[in-house]
């Protein structure tokens, strides 16, 4: 699960990181006083998921109150759903710095990703200059060496002095990695001040990224996601009472079970001319909650609802009883195919002839059923 | 013949006494598993569908000798249940929890690959030889789905497993062995590390992996097979094809990111290699059937 930017730098800043000065605001009053009380020119940034929010119009340098004022309300008003607005002193900028630590699954380690030109996104870096991106694989159980944090100090181009000064920050950043179980620590761009007379460069986070895996999230306490998170109602609410779900804009809903599975049959409807409206995992934990899954899917408005699993654990009789409760109870005015199969099928043909419905074994003779069911119908709504 | 395990493969079950434990337990014995014993801590002295309860890996390895485990333990357990299994010298360990956390499956696998033992799993179904014995749970007694023969399976997903399966059976073949490495980032064991034992087995003609977008390890079995270090006929069924980037369909290990691991790539890296592709699952009986009347083999095909 993906944080806001001033969730990343509070886990930043509780290990160490300088971030800026900054306050959150959540209207456009306090983003006026919080600008007037940091000083101007000051940045005022969005607290949205999306990447390339500089592109996109999401954050700006303002130099008055009644500029903060303005742009503030006029992003809360717009289109990209802004609840917070964070407001920082600007930083008196030499250089930018790429500084992340993130997973290599293809050689199940660590690693740390680092490029002395910094603020532009890894995936650009990676296509135009792949040849400066420094990598340093770390050992999860030995951890961060600070032989290895000094080796990338002085690739980076800092001298002795600004490598003393950035070990400290990559080994609270690997902290970071370790304690919030992150997929993805990424500071882009790790701001390097100017040297004035009296005092030397300092090195502070400009932004804050901080992914959280999913499987590890029991252990992460206060990360659960919001509906910033999801592309719809639909997909917020699934997703509370623990139900994979993504959102599409076609008409065929389907309550599938598996990801491959899943993926399979996303691929046949495409390849029949049909359209998606949602996928709902109906497998796993959530087999026996039929009516639940039938009554999101339902919210969609499909023209069909299509149901295709092959369970070993998710017992298709259990799945057909469900199915069948949920039709009496929700009596959807779709048609609905049913391709049910696994533990406990031939009880399964039953249940769902008993409902009304015409079993099908054979996923792709499902697929085009439903599709041309999609086609045909004129739309019904539930 | 079969890789893996066989009927001499005596397998531990760890987390025996839950209601998943004890279910497949009784299905791994129909099937002809070896099942000598099961761990759940503070349950010694009972059993389960007649195999003897220990509370650690370590008092049941004294009594028997161990040479498989399976897991039926939650994932925020499985590191510690893994580390058990391979402390006590047990070199096949399959565990099928899902949601392992993603940075204790970097110390799972670093842990099996320094003890010269291999994990299967998680977010698996296991490990079967249809006929002869499973550590896993596959629902083998359909036989429509199930078969003992000579392909060799290895697949990253469950649900598309018995898909597949079902339509190898359709095409008049069975499986010698399969293995579900399974759905997660980073899996215990991957695809290109299994081939070796495919490739010596006298039981497999050809091999069947159920691919799916995201990662290498598709393209890392394409590699194999270029360089000559596996060259018996393979099919590739790769699902995932429409899948819109940057959506997680389903599996963690699934996403698209950056252009890498997209599945048009990895049907290019099969096809260069020789392999035949299947992009719809009743096309992997058809292309077996092709592939094993012709005689046709990869290196023939260069």
């Amino acid at each position: 699960m993906k944080l806001f930017e001033y969730q990343a730098k509070e886990a930043f800043a509780a290990e160490g990181i300088p971030i800026p000065r900054g306050l959150l605001c959540d209207t456009a009053d306090a983003v006026a006083s919080a600008a007037a009380g940091l000083g101007f020119p000051c940045v005022v940034k969005s607290q949205v998921l999306r990447g390339g929010r500089g592109k996109a119009g999401l954050i700006r340098l303002v130099r008055s109150e009644a500029e903060a004022r303005s742009y503030a309300a006029q992003l809360l008003a717009g289109p990209h759903e802004v609840k917070k607005i964070l407001v920082e002193v600007a930083v008196d900028i030499d250089r930018e710095i790429y500084l992340s630590i993130t997973v290599d699954p293809e050689a199940a380690t660590a690693l740390i990703l680092a490029c002395a030109d910094g603020g532009v996104e890894i995936e650009e870096l990676a296509r135009t200059t792949p040849e400066k991106i420094i990598r340093e694989k770390v050992d999860i159980d030995a951890g961060l060496l600070p032989y290895q944090a000094r080796n990338l100090g002085y690739t980076l181009g800092f001298d002795a002095e600004g490598t003393k000064r950035f070990v400290p920050i990559l080994e609270a950043l690997w902290r970071v990695f370790r304690k919030h179980d992150a997929e993805l620590a990424e500071i882009n761009p790790l701001f390097v001040t100017k040297a004035r007379e009296d005092k030397p460069a300092r090195i502070i986070a400009g932004d804050g990224k901080l992914s959280i895996d999913d499987n590890s999230q029991f252990r992460q306490p206060g990360t659960e996601p919001d509906r910033s998170h999801f592309d719809s109602d639909v997909a917020f609410e699934a997703a509370k009472e623990g139900i994979p779900y993504l959102q599409f804009d076609g008409d065929i809903s389907l309550m599938c079970a598996g990801a491959g599975l899943t993926t399979v049959v996303y691929d046949l409807v495409n390849y029949e001319g049909g359209s998606i409206a949602n996928y709902l995992e109906f497998g796993g934990p959530n087999y026996k909650k039929a009516v639940r899954a039938m009554e999101l899917c339902l919210k969609n408005e499909p023209k069909v609802i299509l149901i295709v699993t092959f369970g070993t654990i998710a017992r298709a009789d259990i799945m057909a009883d469900g199915i069948a409760e949920a039709i009496l109870k929700l009596k959807p005015r779709c048609p609905i195919v049913a391709c049910i199969r696994g533990t406990g099928e031939e009880k399964a043909v039953e249940t769902l002839k008993a409902a009304g419905l015409d079993p099908l074994f054979d996923t792709e003779e499902a697929v085009r059923r439903a599709v041309a069911l999609a086609k045909g119908s004129q739309g019904g709504k539930a | 013949m079969s890789i893996f395990i066989d009927r001499t493969t005596q397998v531990v079950i760890q987390g025996i006494t839950g209601a998943e434990g004890s279910f497949w337990t009784r299905h791994m014995k129909d099937l002809g598993t070896t099942v000598v014993a099961g761990v759940t801590p503070g349950k010694e002295g009972q059993s389960v569908e007649g195999v003897p309860v220990y509370h650690t890996v370590r008092r049941a390895a004294a009594d028997h000798a161990i040479d498989g485990a399976m897991l039926f333990v939650p994932p925020r357990f499985t590191k510690d249940a893994v580390y058990e299994a391979l402390d006590a010298g047990i070199t096949k360990i399959v565990t099928i929890a899902d949601g392992i956390p993603l940075h204790e499956a970097i110390q799972i696998r670093k842990a099996a690959l320094s003890c010269g033992a291999r994990v299967v799993g998680g977010n698996t179904s296991g490990v079967i030889s249809p006929g002869l014995a499973m550590m896993g749970m596959f629902p083998f007694w359909i036989d429509r789905v199930y078969k003992p023969g000579r392909i060799g399976v290895m697949t990253r997903s469950g649900s598309l497993t018995n898909e597949v399966t079902a339509m190898i059976v359709r095409g008049g073949f069975g499986v010698s062995t399969l293995i579900g490495v399974g759905g997660d980032p980073v899996p215990g064991t991957r695809f290109a590390e299994m081939l070796p034992d495919f490739e010596a087995d006298s039981g497999t003609d050809a091999v069947v992996i159920i691919g799916e977008l995201g990662g290498t390890m598709e393209e890392e079995v394409a590699e194999a097979m270029e360089a000559g270090r596996f060259t018996k006929p393979l099919v590739a069924f790769m699902g995932g094809r429409t899948a819109p980037t940057g959506k997680r369909m389903g599996h963690a290990g699934a996403i698209v990111s950056g252009g890498k691991g997209s599945v048009t790539d990895k049907i290019a890296a099969f096809e260069k290699a020789g392999a035949l592709v299947a992009d719809r699952p009743r096309l992997v009986g058809d292309l077996l059937q092709q592939l094993l009347s012709t005689g046709r083999t990869t290196t023939a095909s260069k």
